[in-house]
């Protein structure tokens, strides 16, 4: 049986629901868009239901634990193919073994959950550090990137607070997602409607920080080999320094 | 002069120091403000030579009255020479980190004038940059050797980090090559740096503490200008970090800069082998509870150039192998090559379920290289080769492991 949901993480609760109410082992749990059909398998569509998400939803939070909720949530942010599978499965041995669920990494199903929130907050600790504003004619900041996983509203309360007087822009060009915050408040929305235009300063700033960036490398000790180990290459394109 | 050549004077000069944490702060942003620390500190990109750019890192100047022999600043180089004004420095600080390329700011200075005259223009600036730009990010200071103690009060106000280098591990060391340093204008600050932070952490009714260096006070020490040895530089680390309680000690090895008869010749390359064994090394004392006697002594006073300091010392101390995964305190797990502090958390956290396997170690993504020499799991043992020293060895080193990279500091080992 695979189950077909709107790829929400409403969605996968709500196939996670449907699954013990119907007493059935789901083989997979795939978002409607992506979904290929397999020969010879059965199919259910899953509408997603928010009184039914919201009771799997209180019976992580009450039986196993906050965390074990963030887990799975940056686990969903992913956007592993096979996320909804895996949700399900954590929940499943989540139910029996209860709080200890997050603690239990000789598990298989618990592992996989562990390794993906481990792969989402990796990056969202990284672009923390490498995500890099430029400033607009209009005066607003604009960041704009290209995350492996949809991490954009993992990250925002961090420069909400720290860059708190600049309205800024931060931009998921991979998935048209972008947030922005107007020293008020962030809103999320997708399609950006509106053309980035450099302010004059930014070329001047530019030029320095690629100047500071080549200066502080010792030149006898380089090795660009480590470089790309903590900055892989994948992330050069939108970073400053990294431009010719 | 251009803010341009100042900036690629003052960082050029300033990256032979090491340093570049921006961690042990939680200084909030204020109403109005801009920025704020981050207790794990950030990392904001790698330089070519792969080490991380957290901190804008720069020398307020580099016009310099001392002659240390092994600096690229003294007095009698000839080197272009250059000094900030507060204002630049303060911009420039403010523009890169509204722009998220930066952390804060790392500042030195080469001694100009005299060390209290140095010590105030980096306060002025400082103090610009925290009241008028209103900037709460992280500022790590250095502390002029020699400055009055009221200027190291008033610098450790407003920074989140100080550190006053100790430069060479001996004082026969210092005396050679930086005779204008007294070795007590080092020390001495550093005791006051350490009875300011404990007075100032105590919790006191009624009204908010001012903070002071609230991320903690380093140092740093250069590996290879003089002719200490591993032993003694790793003493004097296990020394300083109770005397002083460091937040670290940071090694550079030496890159010559300068010739001079005293000093090892223009054309040797730095020892970063060496200066990775003594980090590693320094990671077992801060993490792992090894002491440093354990580790050398007089009859083994270098590090082993094919083993890690661990591996060296398990294959010294055989008899206490192999560790039982299932049942050994995790003091002792930490012990084990290859099981680094954040495994041997996972693993005591998983077995308090269920017993553990070589398999479930597996799945954990421990690294058992190393470690399957060194343990059963559940009375098993886990290779097919004898815990023998002459044995162990080849496979233990580090040309058989190719997923070292020269430089790196591996804090899972």
């Amino acid at each position: 049986m695979i189950y077909i949901t709107d790829g929400s993480f409403e969605g996968i609760l709500t196939a996670v629901f449907e699954a013990y109410d119907r007493k059935e082992e789901p083989e997979a749990i795939v978002c409607g868009d992506v979904c290929q059909m397999q020969l010879a398998s059965e199919i259910r569509e899953i509408v997603t239901d928010e009184s039914k998400s919201d009771r799997v939803y209180r019976a992580i939070a009450e039986k196993m634990s906050g965390e074990s909720l963030e887990n799975l949530y940056r686990a969903f942010l992913s956007e592993h193919p096979d996320c909804g599978i895996y949700i399900y499965r954590y929940i499943k041995v989540g139910l029996k073994v209860g709080r200890r669920v997050t603690s239990y990494l000789q598990n298989p199903d618990v592992l996989r959950i562990n390794d993906l929130n481990y792969k989402v907050s990796a990056e969202c600790h990284r672009f923390l550090g490498m995500l890099r504003f430029k400033k607009t004619r209009s005066g607003i900041f604009y960041a704009g990137y290209e995350p492996d996983h949809n991490i954009t509203m993992l990250i925002t309360d961090h420069f909400a607070e720290r860059l708190s007087d600049q309205p800024w822009i931060i931009h998921d060009q991979k998935r048209d997602i972008f947030a922005l915050f107007n020293t008020e408040e962030v809103v999320f929305s997708k399609g950006l409607p509106l053309s980035i235009c450099e302010a004059g300063e930014e070329e001047e700033f530019e030029t320095l920080w690629k100047r500071y960036f080549k200066a502080i490398a010792i030149e006898s000790r380089k090795n660009p080999k480590l470089q790309r180990s903590y900055m892989p290459r994948r992330y050069w394109k939108h970073l400053i320094e990294k431009q010719p | 002069m251009k803010l341009l050549d100042k900036l690629q004077i003052l960082a050029d000069s300033a990256k032979y120091d090491v340093s570049c944490s921006s961690s042990g702060s939680d200084r909030k942003n204020r109403p109005g403000g801009v920025g704020n620390a981050s207790l794990p500190g950030i990392c904001h990109s790698w330089a070519d030579d792969g080490r991380c750019i957290s901190l804008l890192k720069v020398l307020f100047s580099n016009v310099c009255i001392y002659d240390c022999k092994y600096c690229v600043n003294r007095a009698t180089n000839d080197v272009r020479r250059a000094s900030f004004t507060p204002d630049e420095l303060c911009e420039l600080t403010i523009q890169f980190y509204r722009r998220n390329y930066i952390e804060g700011l790392f500042l030195s200075s080469a001694v100009l004038k005299s060390p209290d005259f140095t010590m105030e223009l980096m306060i002025r600036a400082m103090r610009k940059l925290r009241h008028e730009y209103r900037f709460n990010g992280y500022i790590h200071v250095k502390s002029i050797p020699g400055a009055d103690i009221r200027l190291v009060n008033e610098a450790g106000l407003l920074a989140d980090r100080m550190s006053i280098n100790i430069e060479l591990p001996s004082t026969d060391g210092l005396r050679l090559l930086a005779p204008q340093k007294d070795p007590a204008s080092i020390l001495a600050p550093m005791d006051y740096v350490r009875d300011r932070i404990m007075e100032s952490r105590e919790p006191v009714l009624y009204k908010r503490r001012e903070a002071f260096v609230p991320a903690g006070q380093t140092t740093q020490l250069i590996v290879g200008a003089t002719r200490d040895s591993d032993l003694k530089i790793l003493t004097l680390t296990e020394h300083m970090y109770k005397r002083f309680k460091l937040k670290r000690v940071y090694y550079s090895a030496y890159v010559p800069v300068n010739g001079h008869r005293d000093l090892p010749a223009l054309n040797t390359s730095p020892p970063l082998l060496r200066e990775h064994r003594i980090y590693q090394a320094d990671w077992l004392l801060r993490f792992y509870g090894f002491r440093a006697g354990e580790l050398l002594d007089e009859g083994h006073a270098s590090f082993d150039t094919h083993v890690d300091p661990k591996c060296d010392w398990a294959l010294r101390n055989l008899d206490k192998f192999p560790v039982e995964i299932n049942r050994a305190p995790i003091e002792m797990l930490l012990r084990v090559p290859g099981i680094g502090y954040k495994m041997a958390e996972k693993i005591v956290r998983a077995r308090r379920i269920g017993p553990l396997s070589f398999e479930d170690l597996k799945r954990m993504r421990v690294v058992l290289k190393r470690a399957k020499y060194f343990i059963t799991c559940s009375g098993r043992y886990c290779s097919d080769v004898d815990l023998d020293a002459g044995v162990l060895y080849p496979l233990l080193s580090d040309e058989a492991d190719s997923r070292i990279i020269p430089g790196q500091v591996s804090i899972f080992g």
